[in-house]
């Protein structure tokens, strides 16, 4: 599917160039050589900037790789990820969500939403005698992985802020054995609000 | 009477009229058709060009005066953010930059960059007097202390949280300038892990 665009604008502004010494140099090098690699630049930075779009604002796939979500999400498993709940604000509990990692931008986790801004999360161990709880503050999620023998999250490094949320993932779609929907946490619930 | 007889009859103004007619139709789909395509090209890249590259922003407030906003509400500053120069997350200290509120993700607060990963900090209003700011993460204050809702609240900031750094005052006219990065020097770090890397005696 070729969508006319920048090429075809480029094309126009080369046929406006009139007068004998451009003609003959437009005849000879810049239909050949020069037109298509401008044409190929044109397009190349078209879909670049669709693909940016859909990415950014509608969604896409991604693998995960690591042990923190098992047995939800295996080690380079191929998942889809949507990006529309969170403009829209529509994260919620037991959502599974990639996120920014707090102590390195350039990188992701994919944890599950264990409590939203206000939630009282239990941050003891079931085989502690003192319960001890902490409130998620405002503006932040606490994220933790299914497979908590082995993740690192917000048990290690605090509540996270909303803004570091990429998107939801709801579909998995590689391996083909386990295609489809996501499981709820094997977990159960953690804040006692339920 | 047949067709062809029956439409000799119509007067000629009228025929060239029909025949405008059936051409302006041809037109209306060759716009419309032309305004599809030329709108699935500029959408995306004004999207991608706001979004990656630059953009204009009003900024609201007063916790960074007297460089920005010093007229309070009746005349707001209007920045040049640039996305590019952030976009492998690389900040100085006394930049001024643009960054999403840890409180209220719809919302953007914009404030200098005082403390980068592993600076300790003396804080102003903190609940803590020193801060060591972790790995990932910076330490922001509005230029207006006490007027500013900056890392003195809520502590370090994540870098994941950067939008854009502001490089120059557009509006009004006769504040253009660019924006320096100079850190006040009350405000530099107690003790800065980069600095001491790098040949002190």
């Amino acid at each position: 599917m070729v969508i006319a665009g920048i090429p075809e604008t480029l094309d126009v502004i080369f046929l406006f160039s009139r007068g004998p010494w451009w003609q003959s140099l437009h005849r000879t090098m810049l239909r050949g050589i020069l037109g298509k690699t401008f044409r190929l630049v044109g397009y190349t930075i078209q879909y670049a900037c669709i693909a940016h779009c859909a990415f950014e604002y509608v969604g896409g796939v991604v693998m995960c790789s690591g042990p923190s979500m098992e047995p939800t999400i295996q080690n380079s498993d191929i998942v889809c990820a949507e990006n529309l709940s969170r403009h829209f604000y529509g994260i919620q509990r037991g959502d599974i969500v990639i996120a920014k990692s707090p102590s390195d931008p350039k990188s992701n986790i994919c944890k599950r939403v264990i409590g939203l801004e206000g939630d009282k999360i239990l941050t003891s161990r079931p085989s502690d005698f003192f319960k001890s709880h902490n409130y998620v503050p405002t503006g932040h999620v606490w994220l933790e992985g299914d497979n908590l023998q082995n993740s690192t999250d917000s048990r290690y490094y605090g509540p996270v802020p909303y803004g570091l949320i990429r998107g939801r993932i709801f579909f998995k779609i590689w391996p083909l054995s386990d295609f489809g929907f996501l499981r709820d946490s094997p977990n159960g619930h953690r804040s006692p609000g339920d | 009477m047949s067709h062809l007889q029956m439409l000799s009859r119509i007067p000629r103004p009228l025929r060239t009229l029909e025949r405008g007619m059936a051409q302006s139709q041809g037109w209306v789909t060759r716009y419309f058709k032309a305004f599809c395509k030329g709108f699935f090209v500029a959408v995306p890249v004004a999207v991608t060009f706001l979004d990656r590259v630059a953009c204009v922003a009003r900024v609201e407030g007063a916790s960074m005066q007297p460089s920005l906003n010093p007229g309070g509400s009746q005349s707001s500053d209007v920045v040049l953010l640039n996305h590019w120069k952030v976009r492998n997350f690389e900040v100085q200290r006394g930049d001024i930059v643009s960054l999403v509120s840890p409180k209220n993700p719809e919302q953007k607060i914009i404030k200098r960059v005082i403390a980068l990963e592993g600076d300790i900090v003396k804080t102003i209003g903190h609940k803590n007097r020193y801060v060591k700011v972790p790995r990932g993460h910076i330490w922001v204050e509005g230029d207006h202390h006490g007027h500013s809702f900056d890392s003195n609240s809520f502590g370090p900031v994540s870098l994941g949280l950067l939008h854009a750094h502001a490089t120059h005052i557009l509006w009004p006219p006769e504040r253009w300038q660019k924006l320096e990065s100079v850190l006040p020097p009350e405000r530099l770090p107690v003790q800065s892990e980069k600095e001491s890397l790098h040949g002190s005696p």
